[in-house]
């Protein structure tokens, strides 16, 4: 994929390159949307907004990552959301088992090919991630999302979330430790090749 | 708990964020403080346990429709010059439809106050005679006044004893209808010739209405039929 050349056919009005373009990071986009929002639903919401947003704008991308100016549309696509439900508060909803009854893991996404116990154990990492995540405030989330999950390097976050670098830095540090306090308290909950994990061993 | 500063540096150390001799200066401290060493493990720890989180695929695919960026198809150039033809022409008969209705009742207006005038003035002075440049908006107005005058006439009849303005109007009427014989005679003799102008008031005539409309409807026809090609071609 030439993406310096899709993106220039885009910016001419050609929506078959952007589309192109969305297939390769919809994944991306949509991850990062889901660890922001804590929510699919809404997760999904906004990655369409994103690229909707995207494409309107993208006559105004000047170069660089092309990557990290898509993860700035899908911070603040997350953020207009995040706005719009404090003006209307709803109820988040599970999707529905077979029996009608809410579901309390995500497992209507699992991979297929796990075990049952490697998606039991997946879940609950799921589950215990999320939630930490879920208490951070938003702009420390966004900035672990993208350089822990996303893997982003400082400078792509910085222009990701619009910040300069020393923040992305010092919020990064708290973001971590933060975390590390949170899943603490899951440590019995994890599975044990996460209680005390090594960056050498992953 | 170390202080902020140290985590901030240790956060960045274990992302490769600092320089050389920072480096340096952190491992050092590393290797010579427990604590600090602690500390470098929780945040690899944080780091490590998002860095496995499961990366979740897209439930859907996410690319966009026309219709979801408000797209519209290209246009050729000559769609521009039938839009224009069609607003122009659509703007010219609507004006032609506005002279034709405003301007006679405008005439008319001025015409019928021209007349009663004239009525006093032959009436109430007596001076029948001079009516050959002043009677002029009164040979314009008779038919009016004739088609005016009795139904005034008659509706001043039951309020005679109280003079009003509608005594007035019905004296207006008599005397228009009555009282001059001599513009009678003139009117008589003038009608012919002047009714048909007071009855074909068509400022724009209907044939330049029908051109314009035409006009209006082909261009609208060809900007109409240009948008849907265009479209097609879009596909």
């Amino acid at each position: 994929m030439d993406e310096t050349a899709l993106i220039h056919s885009a910016q001419n009005g050609d929506l078959d390159s952007f589309n192109t373009l969305i297939l390769h990071y919809q994944d991306s986009v949509f991850n990062t949307a889901l660890r922001i929002m804590g929510d699919e639903d809404l997760a999904q919401d906004a990655a369409q907004e994103a690229f909707i947003s995207a494409f309107r704008s993208i006559s105004t991308f000047r170069g660089g990552s092309f990557k990290a100016w898509l993860m700035r549309m899908v911070t603040n696509a997350c953020y207009d959301e995040f706005r719009r439900q404090k003006r209307r508060p709803t109820t988040p909803l599970e999707p529905d088992t077979a029996d009608g009854e809410e579901m309390d893991s995500p497992k209507w996404l699992a991979d297929p090919n796990m075990t049952p116990a490697e998606r039991s154990e997946a879940d609950e990492l799921e589950h215990a991630i999320q939630h930490c995540l879920d208490a951070l405030p938003t702009e420390f989330r966004t900035v672990v999302v993208l350089a822990d999950i996303q893997g982003m390097d400082y400078s792509e976050v910085a222009t990701a979330s619009k910040v300069p670098l020393g923040t992305i830095k010092s919020r990064l540090a708290r973001a971590r430790l933060r975390l590390r306090e949170c899943l603490r308290g899951f440590e019995e909950l994890l599975p044990s090749s996460f209680r005390l994990q090594e960056e050498g061993n992953l | 708990m170390k202080n902020f500063r140290d985590i901030e540096q240790l956060s960045a150390y274990l992302d490769g964020q600092l320089s050389s001799s920072d480096s340096a200066r952190i491992e050092s401290r590393i290797s010579a403080d427990p604590e600090l060493t602690s500390a470098l493990h929780d945040l690899r720890s944080a780091r490590g346990i998002l860095r496995k989180l499961p990366a979740r695929k897209a439930p859907r695919n996410f690319t966009l429709t026309r219709k979801m960026v408000g797209l519209k198809p290209p246009l050729p150039r000559t769609f521009s010059f039938f839009r224009f033809s069609t607003a122009f022409a659509t703007f010219l008969l609507m004006l032609t439809f506005a002279a034709n209705s405003i301007l006679p009742r405008v005439s008319f207006g001025t015409a019928a106050p021209m007349a009663a005038q004239e009525g006093y003035g032959i009436g109430g002075g007596g001076s029948g005679g001079g009516c050959e440049e002043p009677c002029l908006p009164a040979l314009v107005a008779p038919e009016a006044a004739a088609t005016e005058a009795p139904s005034m006439a008659m509706e001043a009849l039951p309020t005679e004893g109280f003079p009003s303005a509608s005594e007035d109007a019905a004296r207006v009427g008599e005397t228009a209808i009555t009282e001059t014989p001599a513009a009678k005679e003139a009117g008589n003799a003038a009608a012919p010739q002047d009714q048909p102008e007071v009855r074909s008031e068509a400022l724009i005539p209907a044939s330049w209405q029908l051109g314009l409309l035409i006009i209006g409807l082909l261009s609208a026809m060809t900007m109409f039929s240009l948008r849907q090609s265009a479209i097609q071609k879009w596909k």
